[in-house]
This record gives C-alpha cells, sequence and structure tokens, in this order.
C-alpha cells in the first residue's frame, strides 16, 4: 500500500520522482548516465523492529545513571540507545550495527574541554598583554572569552556536527562492511558558515542554494565499504517551489499577525481592559504582567503555529523528497513520498512529545522517527555487495566532542 | 544440528545463507547445504558483540577478524549457547519490558527525589557558612543590577529610624552581622531583601501603610528572610536544581528550556516556603521585643480589599508567594504591645523622600 502511495506521489506534481527509469539524476558526462543493471529495481524499505517497551527499559536506566552520576554517564548511555536502535533496523534483511564505545565519545568530550582550555589560555595572554595594557572599559577576561567563544562558536558547531556524523558512521556496520565519511569537516563548517551568513543577510532567499549545498558533502562524501554515495541534486530544481513557499509564508504571517492583533485588541476589550490599565500594566510591574506575557506568548506561538508550521512543513517535505530522490547508492536508487502531515508530524508533533513529557517522550519520539523512516522510504535495486570492499580506514579515533559541547546532539 | 544464519566475509558487502556446527573446540559454519565449510572458527577466539539487551541479534565474531556471524533465529541462538560456552550470552533471554521499565522508573524517581532531598538540606546547612563578605559583595552586585539606576530617598531620620529598629530585630534574631535598609523612591508596593543583610523598601510602601506598626510588620518579615538566610539558600537551590536538570537533558538539546521551566516552578514553590518561614519569624522578633505585631496582618488586609482579585491564590503553584488570605490567617495577632515607632520616627519615615540629594546612586 505504501508503495501505491509512492507511485501516485510519482505521478504527481513534483519533478524529481516522475519518471525513474529516465535516470533523472543529471549525472556529469563523465559517469554513466543510466546505472550499469536498470533492470533490477526491486522496491523495498527498510525494516524497523524496535519495541517502544525495550527502548524505554534502556532509556529510563540512562536517566538515572545521569542523575547518579551528574550526567557524565551520558556517553555510554547515548552508545547503549544507538546500539539498540542501530541493530533493529535493516537493510534487505541486514541489520545495521553500531560499535562505537562510551569511552571514545568520554575522550572526545575531554579532548574539546583541553582545547577549550588552551583557548581560554591564548585568550588570556592576550588580555593580558593586549589588552590590559590599554584599558578597554567593561571588557574583563572573562567577556573576551565568551565573546571569542561566541564568535568561533557558529562555525565550530558545524564541524561538530560534520564530525559528529563522520564518526556515528565509521562506527557503523552494514554486512559487516564498515560505513564511513570523507571530507574536511572545517572545510563544511565554514562552507555551513558563510552559506548561513549569506543566507540570513539576503532574507532566507537563498534556502534552496544552502539546503543542497549543505546536503552534498554529508551524502556524497558518505560510503559503506568502497561505496559512494553520489548526490545530483541542483538548487535550481527547487527555486521554483520555494519562490513560492517564501511569499506564501510571508503572506500567512502578514494574516496571522492581523489575527493577532485582532484577537488581542477584541480580547483586551472583552475583559474590559482599557487604554490606562494596559499602561499600568507595564508601569506597575507584577506578577499579572508576567501572567499577561505569558498568555499573550502561548496565544501567538498557538496561532503562528498553525498557520506558518503547515507550510514550512510542506516545504520541508518537499525538500527531503527532492534530496532523497536525487542521492543514489551504485545501481540502487531511493525514493520517497513523504507529505506534509508526516513532516508535521516529524517537526512539529515529535518536538511537542519532548516538551510536553518534560524530555520522557524522547524514545517515543526515536521510536516514530524511525518507523516513519521505514514506512517511507523506499529502496529500488540491490547493491552489488561483492563489489563493495572493506575501507581502508577506520575512521576517527575519539567522537563528537564538538558536536557535545554545543550540545547540538539527538542521539 | 546445523544452524542457520547470515555470514558476512569482512571483505565485501554480501550475505550469505549458511549453517552453523557447533563442535567441541570449534564453530564450524558451512554453506546453507552444509557441505561445504566457509569458516572453522575456534572456540576461544569466538566473541559476542553486544547483548541480547541491545542486539535483537548480536553479531558473533573471530577475534580480530572482520567476518560476522549473524543469526537472527531466537531458538537456535538458545541452542548454540546451550552447546557452546563462548557463545553463553547468545542465550541470554531479553529483558522484559515492563519490570525494567518499573525497576528503572522507581530508581529514577528515588534518586531524583534524594537529590531534591540533598538540595533542600543542603542548601540549608550550608547557606548559614557561607562567609559574609562574600554575601553582602554579592548583595551588592545584585543591588546594583536591580536598583542602581533608581532614586534612593535620603531622609536622615527616617532611615536611622528604619535602620535603627531593623538592627533591634536583627539582634532579637541572633543574627551576628549588622543589616543595611534601602529605601527606594517610587514603586511598587513592596520590600525585599538581598544577600549580605541588604533589605530594600520601595517608598510607595511606606505612602500606603497607615501607621509605622504595618512598615514594621514587612520589615520584620524582611527579618525572617534574613534569619533564614533565604537569600543565599535560595540561590544554592537555584544552582542544584539547575545541575539537577542538565544532569538529566545532558544528552539531550530543546530540553533545556523546558527544564528551565520546571526549575522556575520549583523556584517558586521554594520561595512560598520561604515566604512562610517568614512571616512566622517576623511576628515572633516583634513579639520577642515587645512590639506590636499585628502590623502586617492589617496591612495585608487592606492590600486584598483594594485589590480584591487575590492574585496569588488565583494562580497556585505560579505565584512566588502564598495566597494573601491564608497570609492574614497566620499572622494575625492581637493589637498589643508598644508601638514600633515613635510618632516623630514615623513623620521622619513618612518623609524620607522629601529631602533634597534623593537622586539616583551614583
Amino acid at each position: 500500500m505504501q508503495h501505491k502511495t509512492f507511485c501516485r506521489a510519482a505521478r504527481g506534481s513534483d519533478p524529481f520522482v516522475t519518471d525513474l527509469s529516465a535516470a533523472p539524476w543529471g549525472q556529469p558526462t563523465d559517469q554513466p548516465a543510466v546505472a550499469p543493471t536498470p533492470t533490477d529495481l526491486t522496491p523495498s524499505r527498510p525494516v524497523y523492529d524496535g519495541r517502544l517497551g525495550e527502548l524505554y527499559g534502556i532509556y529510563l536506566r540512562h536517566l538515572t545513571l545521569m542523575v547518579l552520576t551528574l550526567g557524565w554517564s551520558r556517553f555510554w548511555g547515548r552508545t547503549r540507545l544507538r546500539r539498540y536502535l542501530w541493530n533493529h533496523v535493516s537493510i534487505l534483511g541486514d541489520r545495521f550495527e553500531y560499535r562505537g564505545r562510551g569511552i571514545e565519545l568520554f575522550l572526545g568530550f575531554v579532548l574539546v574541554l583541553v582545547v577549550l582550555a588552551l583557548w581560554a589560555g591564548l585568550m588570556w595572554l592576550l588580555w593580558e598583554f593586549v589588552f590590559h595594557e590599554h584599558t578597554l572599559p567593561g571588557l574583563g577576561f572573562l567577556n573576551l572569552f565568551y565573546l571569542s567563544i561566541a564568535f568561533i562558536g557558529l562555525p565550530l558547531a558545524f564541524v561538530g556536527q560534520y564530525a559528529g556524523l563522520r564518526y556515528k558512521l565509521s562506527r557503523t556496520r552494514w554486512r559487516g562492511i564498515r560505513c564511513g565519511m570523507a571530507g574536511s569537516a572545517w572545510r563544511y563548517g565554514l562552507l555551513a558558515t558563510a552559506l548561513n551568513i549569506a543566507n540570513a543577510l539576503t532574507g532566507q532567499f537563498l534556502t534552496p542554494l544552502v539546503s543542497v549545498n549543505l546536503a552534498r558533502p554529508r551524502i556524497a562524501n558518505a560510503f559503506v565499504g568502497t561505496q559512494r554515495i553520489d548526490f545530483a541534486g541542483h538548487a535550481g530544481d527547487i527555486y521554483g517551489r520555494y519562490i513560492g513557499y517564501y511569499f506564501l509564508n510571508i503572506g500567512a504571517w502578514v494574516v496571522a499577525m492581523a489575527a493577532a492583533v485582532t484577537i488581542a485588541i477584541a480580547g483586551g476589550k472583552g475583559l474590559g481592559f482599557s487604554g490606562e490599565d494596559f499602561e499600568k500594566l507595564f508601569t506597575d510591574f507584577s506578577l499579572r504582567t508576567v501572567l499577561l506575557i505569558v498568555i499573550a506568548f502561548f496565544v501567538v506561538y498557538t496561532l503562528f503555529g498553525v498557520m506558518i508550521l503547515p507550510l514550512r512543513c510542506w516545504w520541508q517535505a518537499y525538500l527531503l523528497r527532492y534530496l532523497v530522490a536525487r542521492s543514489r547508492a551504485g545501481n540502487v536508487l531511493f525514493a520517497t513520498a513523504v507529505g506534509t502531515r508526516q513532516m508535521w508530524g516529524f517537526m512539529v508533533l515529535n518536538y511537542l512529545i519532548v516538551v510536553l513529557t518534560l524530555g520522557l517522550g524522547w524514545p517515543w519520539v526515536m521510536h516514530r522517527t524511525l518507523r516513519l523512516i521505514s514506512g517511507e522510504l523506499w529502496i529500488y535495486g540491490a547493491p552489488e555487495g561483492a563489489a563493495i570492499a572493506q575501507p581502508p580506514d577506520r575512521g576517527p579515533r575519539f567522537g563528537e566532542g564538538l558536536l557535545d559541547m554545543f550540545d547540538v546532539t539527538g542521539f | 544440528m546445523v544452524a542457520r544464519a547470515r555470514y558476512y566475509d569482512g571483505k565485501v558487502a554480501l550475505a550469505r545463507e549458511v549453517g552453523v556446527r557447533p563442535a567441541s573446540a570449534e564453530l564450524i559454519i558451512t554453506d546453507a547445504a552444509g557441505t561445504a565449510v566457509v569458516a572453522r572458527w575456534p572456540a576461544s577466539e569466538l566473541v559476542v558483540l553486544g547483548d541480547t539487551e541491545h542486539e535483537k541479534a548480536p553479531p558473533v565474531v573471530r577475534r580480530g577478524e572482520e567476518a560476522r556471524l549473524v543469526i537472527d533465529d531466537a531458538e537456535l541462538r538458545r541452542q548454540l549457547a546451550l552447546s557452546m560456552p563462548a557463545l553463553a550470552a547468545l542465550g541470554k533471554p531479553r529483558s522484559r519490558a515492563v519490570p525494567r521499565i518499573a525497576l528503572f522508573g522507581a530508581t529514577l524517581a528515588a534518586a531524583l527525589g534524594l537529590f531534591w532531598l540533598a538540595i533542600d538540606v543542603g542548601s540549608s546547612s550550608v547557606a548559614p557558612y557561607v562567609p559574609y563578605g562574600l554575601q553582602h559583595r554579592l548583595g551588592e552586585s545584585v543591588a546594583g543590577d536591580l536598583i542602581g539606576e533608581k532614586p534612593l530617598c535620603r531622609g536622615r531620620a527616617g532611615l536611622a529610624a528604619i535602620n535603627n529598629l531593623a538592627n533591634r530585630l536583627a539582634e532579637a534574631a541572633d543574627y551576628p552581622h549588622p543589616v543595611e535598609v534601602r529605601v527606594v523612591k517610587g514603586g511598587p508596593v513592596n520590600a525585599f531583601t538581598l544577600p549580605g543583610g541588604i533589605l530594600v523598601f520601595y517608598s510607595d510602601l511606606i505612602d500606603r501603610a497607615r501607621n509605622g506598626n504595618e512598615v514594621a510588620g514587612v520589615l520584620a518579615h524582611e527579618m525572617g528572610h534574613v534569619a533564614h538566610h533565604h537569600a543565599i539558600k535560595g540561590l544554592a537551590r537555584q544552582y542544584g536544581i539547575d545541575q539537577l536538570l542538565k544532569s538529566m537533558t545532558g544528552g539531550f538539546s530543546d530540553l533545556g528550556t523546558v527544564g528551565q521551566g520546571g526549575g522556575l516552578l520549583l523556584a517558586l514553590r521554594n520561595g512560598r516556603a520561604f515566604e512562610r518561614d517568614a512571616d512566622a519569624t517576623g511576628v515572633e522578633l516583634l513579639e520577642k521585643l515587645g512590639l506590636r505585631a499585628d502590623g502586617i496582618a492589617s496591612f495585608f488586609q487592606r492590600m486584598l480589599e483594594e485589590r480584591p482579585g487575590d492574585v496569588a491564590a488565583m494562580i497556585g503553584i505560579w505565584s512566588s508567594h502564598p495566597p494573601t488570605a491564608e497570609r492574614i490567617a497566620a499572622t494575625r495577632r492581637p493589637a498589643t504591645g508598644k508601638p514600633a515607632f515613635s510618632d516623630a520616627e514615623w513623620q521622619s519615615l513618612r518623609a524620607i523622600c522629601n529631602v533634597p540629594g534623593s537622586t539616583p546612586r551614583q
């Protein structure tokens, strides 16, 4: 049935899933335009057979240890969770294997602490011998340190993201073959920083360019053994839809603002609020003010959530479908028919579950996500296993220190 | 016995259906038909990677080799585990989810309870030993942030009157350090205590009080906070709660924000307990000095009449103070005892902001 869904979508409006046989991947001319064995496109999907109860057993044990060790057990707990999740996902009947170790994550974290300490030392020298002599008012050593961290924080967070992905892949095996990631995390960090700054400066108008160009290194540098993943996305393909989304989004914001103001005025009048009361609310700052601000935030948040988020999910679902369809591992093709509603479940509902359960819903979210992937990712064909060999390198020795430091890791 | 399994040779990504035959000193891996030997792994070199709690089918490897044997069939795993001690880990039954959740859920709740108790008891017992100098510096720094820009009232006689009473109350409470009352011009109708015995009153509170006993009631309440070291305790608890939340959410982002919300609720709960203590101590201190102790109840009563909606009662757990009606009932005392301020003192207190020099502090 799911496959039918995909076929329906394939006949639909997305340009990148219209015709699988015509090789829409736009490979460079020096590569074969069509996969060598075009006949075998047997569809399959990943299988996830994890159980929520078991996942909760592991998660609650992790939380308990976190409290007892003041959080220091997190490296080991996270590793256990990954082992469970990886091993309960299989492709073509073969399970993934996660062989990372808690100590590797721990050492990665310690390493980053040491680097930060060295950085602090450098900043201290700078402060002592450069700034201190020409006293800058209000600039203490700690200010300088935090300022420098804020400055290098954004690029470093991206570097950490890439390095973390590399670590996770290097500890992942499928059919006994190690996965991995080539490319420089630092180059990715610089690219991501530059693209994101440029995007911010142009009013988010470069989003397709940023999305495709940041997806490319992460997809095209990944490998399973000696099998590289090809990515043939071009921002130009998705700009049309993005421009539509961009202006619809602006329209939605205008309507939402108007609705918010109307509700606020009508609500204020309904509650018998005069302008004077309103003025008093802010000059005579009391608990009531705080309460009203909280309520106002809630109303605005809900309103915007209902109007803006579905639109965003619509775009994100389109982007995901595009990125997946433009990826290929040898003669294996991928496609997904993830729609707006599913993206809403993934982006919004999952977030709400985590927040409203004060974090206890996290395993549920993970479970939902893996079920979504196993239900919606279509894999066409099977890899030529004999041609995929064990990669020569073993990946990084320590894991995710930077990622951990900037707290951007999901699991 | 020939057990069916999947074999990966560790060289290429091919999955091979194989048969597995345990022998006395080795594990023999054959082709699916059981006719040709694919590999022979000595029993002493067999390793089971992972465990049945985390891995659905823990891979079996020969030490130092990349090849893997994966047995998806639980019954066959059990049989292999029975016949070869090196594979015993394969036979461990998967733990049942419900008992595990119950066990760890209960342990987690107990650990959180213990942690909370440690914060609660720890902050109370440590607070009095925080060096006074440090407390005072902290108090000054918070005062700078909160009221640094606001005009202070400088009426000498008024300040002397209120500071004199404050220090008498401090002495009655066996508080070993001097306290200092500062009066900020304007509103809201409020007063608060900072670490290091710094008390801040807003002049609107003095203006709204009907007599000196009401101001003395509020002052004694604030002295209750000082005597119980509430400011430092609050900070210590806040720090402890932050640590607790950090340890619980350390692995996952986005939860920080939620954690802060929970932390705020706990802080407010703390706040209400502190207020009750300070109310009780305030009244006790006044009675100990033989002064009229009905001021605070009558002040609350009037505030409640002027603003009938008791905000604190309405918003319950979101409030930093207990419901006003409850506080009135707890602090109601007969109108006996000496007045806290003489008439002259009360007049000077009322005029505390009406003297030149009431300007912002530098």
